[in-house]
C-alpha cells in the first residue's frame, strides 16, 4: 500500500472543517449567525429597490411574478456557486501550514470550503424564499423536494470546478486574479438578470451549453412556475457532472502529492 | 517478519519554484508525469525497511534530509522517484503544533487533530479525559492556541497522539521543547509504547534520547544513508565525525585568519620531575610550567593553564588576568608566562596539562595545547586530588 492510497477521506474531520469555516465567517461578528439570514434579506431589499424602482426592469413572460422574485430565485444559487469557487480557489494556499505537515486527503480542504459556502447560502436562500412568499409571490414549496436535488447537483458541479482551479492555483498564482473577472463574465452570460429569450438567437445556441443556465432555469421553473420540466437533458446533466467531478478529482490527486513543494 | 514500512530507492528533488515561469514549467512537467527539470536533490536513493516492534533513530546534521525523509514516509510529500510502502496506521508529529489553528482554542484543535487522525467523535469523547490529563495544561485548554507557549503546544500535540494509539509513531525533534518533567513523561510513554509492541521512528539531535529509546540508528548525510545499524556504533561514529569536523573547522579558521593574526602558543613546556618519555612527577613535587605566547599587536595576552584527567574531567584551572599575573616580554611580540604548581596534590594517574592563549581582554580563546604527564606514588586514597586532612 502506498501512502497515497492510505490517505482516507475522514468524515469527522471534513465535518469539522465545514463547521470551522462557517464559524470563522460568522462567529466573530457580534450577532453571529443572524447575519446568515439578515445579509441576504438586506441584499434582496437592495435589489428590489434598484431593479424595480430605478431600472423598472420587467420580464415579459413573467409579468405576474415580478422581476424581483424572478431574479432572487436564480441569484442566490449563483452567488453560492460563484463564491464557493472563488473561496475554494485559494483554500489550498491558505491551508499551506496544515498540508505541509500532516498527511491527509487534501481534497477535503476545497470540498469543505465549497460545502460551507453552499450551506451558508442555502440558509439565506430559504429565508429569501419565505420573505418572497410573505410579500405575495406564490412559491411552489412542494417542488422544493426537486429543487434541492438540483442544487445538490449544482454543489457537485461547484466541487468539481473547485478541485480543478484550487489545484492549478497552487502552481499558477495568477489564477486568483484571473478567476473573479471570469466568474463575472459567466454571471452576465447566464440568464440571471434577464430571461433567456433576451439573447440573440445565434448566442442562444451556444448559451444552451452553459450548465449554469440549465440550473438557473430549472430552479425558476420549479419554484416560481411549479413546472416539473425534467427531460433527457436532466439525465445528460447528471452524467456530465458525474464525469466532470470524477475527472477533477483525478486531476487534483495527480497534483496533491506535490503541493508541499510549491506552497 | 512483519514489515510496516519499506522504502525502495527513494529520491526527492525539490523543484525550483521561485519564478512563475519555473512554477509553470514544473506544473506542465507534473501534468505529463515527467520529473521536474531542475531542483535541489534532498534525498538520494534511500532504502529502509522497518519491521514491527523496531525502534529506529534517525540522526544527521541540519539539512541532511531527515525531515524530508519523514515527510516522504508519512506521505506529506511524494518522492520524486522510488517507492514507499506503509502498512500501518501512523501518528506523526513532524513539527511543533502541526495542524493546529492558532485562532481556535486548544479543545477545538484537539477535536480537529483527532478527527484528522481518524478518531470518531465517540472515541474522542471516551479518551478526552486522558488527553487533557496527559497534556496537563489546565484551563488553558479553552484559550486560543496562539496564546500558548511552545511547550504547551507540544504537550497538547503529544497528548492527542497518545490517544490515537498508533502502530507507528513518528516524531521529529519536537519533544525537546517540553520541560524536563514533560520530556520524562513522553519518554516513559514511548518506552511503554515500545514494550507493548509499538514501532518508533524518531529524529533527534540528542544522542542520549536516541540511545535510550532506539535499537537501531540511521545516519543520514547529504541526502544519503551514511551508516545504518545498531544504535551504539552508529551514534558513536556520528559523534566522532562531528568532533573531527569541528577540529577541522577550527584549523581552517586559523589558516584563514593568516599566520600573524592571532595569539598563538609558541612554546609550552613542563620542567622538573623524573624525566623519561613523558614528564613524570612524584606526588608532592613542583611542576614548573612555561608558556610562550605570540601577540600580533604586541599587547600582553592572557594565558590559561589547567589540569585535566586523561578522560577529560577538568581538575583545576587558572587564568592569568584573574590573578593579575603579567607576562614578561622576551622579544618583539613574544610574551612569557611562568607558573609553578607547588607541592602537587594530584593523586597518581595520567593527566593532561592544557594551556590556552587569549586576547588581552580575556574574551576569546585563540590557541590550545596539551601536554600529557603522569603522577606516580603509592597511596590508597581515591579521587583526583589530595585534600589536606587529619584524622582526629
Amino acid at each position: 500500500m502506498t501512502p497515497g492510497k492510505k490517505k482516507k477521506f475522514e468524515w469527522v474531520f471534513f465535518q469539522n472543517l465545514v463547521v470551522r469555516q462557517i464559524r470563522q465567517d460568522y462567529l466573530d461578528n457580534v450577532t453571529g449567525f443572524a447575519w446568515l439570514i439578515l445579509q441576504p434579506l438586506m441584499l434582496l431589499a437592495v435589489y428590489a429597490f434598484v431593479f424595480s424602482t430605478i431600472f423598472k426592469a420587467r420580464i415579459p413572460e413573467a409579468e405576474e411574478i415580478g422581476f424581483v422574485p424572478y431574479l432572487a430565485v436564480a441569484f442566490w444559487p449563483w452567488t453560492a456557486f460563484s463564491e464557493a469557487i472563488l473561496r475554494a480557489n485559494s483554500s489550498i494556499t491558505a491551508n499551506g501550514a496544515l498540508i505541509g505537515k500532516v498527511a491527509f486527503a487534501t481534497e477535503q480542504i476545497p470540498l469543505a470550503s465549497v460545502t460551507a459556502t453552499f450551506i451558508m447560502h442555502l440558509v439565506g436562500y430559504l429565508a429569501v424564499l419565505i420573505v418572497l412568499q410573505l410579500m405575495g409571490t406564490g412559491v411552489h414549496w412542494m417542488y422544493l423536494a426537486v429543487a434541492l436535488p438540483v442544487m445538490l447537483l449544482m454543489w457537485v458541479f461547484a466541487c468539481a470546478i473547485a478541485l480543478f482551479v484550487s489545484a492549478i492555483q497552487v502552481f499558477i498564482r495568477d489564477l486568483a486574479q484571473i478567476l473573479p473577472p471570469l466568474m463575472t463574465f459567466w454571471f452576465f452570460t447566464t440568464p440571471i438578470l434577464y430571461s433567456p429569450s433576451y439573447l440573440p438567437e445565434s448566442i442562444q445556441k451556444i448559451a444552451q451549453w452553459n450548465p449554469m443556465a440549465w440550473f438557473v432555469a430549472r430552479l425558476r421553473e420549479l419554484l416560481l412556475f411549479g413546472d416539473l420540466n425534467l427531460d433527457y437533458k436532466a439525465l445528460a446533466m447528471l452524467l456530465f457532472v458525474a464525469i466532470f467531478a470524477w475527472a477533477s478529482l483525478r486531476f487534483f490527486r495527480r497534483f496533491s502529492g506535490h503541493f508541499e513543494d510549491f506552497l | 517478519m512483519d514489515t510496516l514500512v519499506r522504502i525502495e530507492a527513494v529520491s526527492k528533488i525539490y523543484p525550483r519554484v521561485h519564478k512563475s515561469r519555473e512554477r509553470l514549467q514544473a506544473f506542465i512537467a507534473l501534468l505529463f508525469g515527467r520529473e521536474p527539470a531542475h531542483g535541489a536533490k534532498v534525498l538520494n536513493n534511500i532504502n529502509i525497511e522497518i519491521v514491527r516492534g523496531q525502534s529506529l533513530g534517525i540522526i544527521g546534521e541540519n539539512g541532511a534530509g531527515k525531515s524530508t525523509l519523514l515527510k516522504v514516509l508519512t506521505g506529506v510529500i511524494q518522492p520524486t522517484c522510488g517507492r514507499v510502502m506503509v502498512h500501518a496506521n501512523i501518528a506523526a508529529m513532524l513539527e511543533l503544533g502541526a495542524g493546529f489553528q492558532p485562532d481556535f482554542s486548544g479543545m477545538e484543535n484537539v477535536r480537529m487533530k483527532a478527527s484528522l487522525m481518524g478518531l470518531s467523535n465517540r472515541e474522542l469523547d471516551e479518551r478526552l479525559d486522558d488527553i487533557l490529563e496527559f497534556a496537563d495544561i489546565g484551563e488553558y485548554i479553552h484559550e486560543p492556541v496562539k496564546h500558548y507557549s511552545s511547550g504547551m503546544v507540544v504537550r497538547l500535540g503529544f497528548a492527542v497522539i497518545t490517544a490515537c494509539r498508533p502502530e507507528l509513531l513518528i516524531t521529529d525533534e519536537v519533544l525537546a521543547v517540553g520541560d524536563e518533567s514533560f520530556q520524562k513523561k513522553c519518554i516513559s510513554w514511548i518506552q511503554q509504547f515500545l514494550e507493548q509492541g509499538g514501532t518508533l521512528l524518531l529524529v533527534s539531535h540528542s544522542m542520549y534520547v536516541v540511545q535510550k529509546l532506539c535499537q537501531k540508528a540511521l545516519w543520514i548525510h547529504a541526502g544519503g544513508i551514511e551508516q545504518y545499524g545498531d544504535v551504539f556504533p552508529v551514534t558513536q561514529a556520528y559523534l566522532a565525525w562531528h568532533e573531527k569536523r569541528s577540529a577541522r573547522d577550527q584549523e581552517m579558521r586559523i589558516k584563514a585568519a593568516g599566520d600573524g593574526a592571532y595569539y598563538r602558543i609558541e612554546h609550552f613546556t613542563l620542567a622538573g620531575g623524573l624525566g623519561g618519555d613523558q614528564p613524570t612527577f612524584a606526588m608532592g613535587e613542583d611542576l614548573d610550567i612555561e608558556l610562550l605566547i605570540y601577540s600580533p599587536d604586541d599587547r600582553p595576552p592572557v594565558g590559561v593553564v589547567g589540569v585535566v584527567r586523561a578522560d577529560g574531567t577538568p581538575v583545576y584551572g587558572v587564568v592569568s588576568d584573574n590573578e593579575n599575573a603579567v607576562p614578561v616580554k622576551v622579544s618583539g611580540h613574544h610574551y612569557r608566562f611562568r607558573l609553578r604548581l607547588k607541592n602537587i596534590a594530584l593523586l597518581p594517574g595520567s593527566y593532561n596539562l592544557s594551556a590556552h592563549s587569549m586576547d588581552p581582554e580575556g574574551i576569546r580563546v585563540f590557541d590550545s595545547q596539551q601536554l600529557a604527564f603522569t603522577i606516580t606514588g603509592s597511596t590508597k586514597e581515591v579521587g583526583y586530588i589530595r585534600l589536606p586532612h587529619e584524622w582526629l
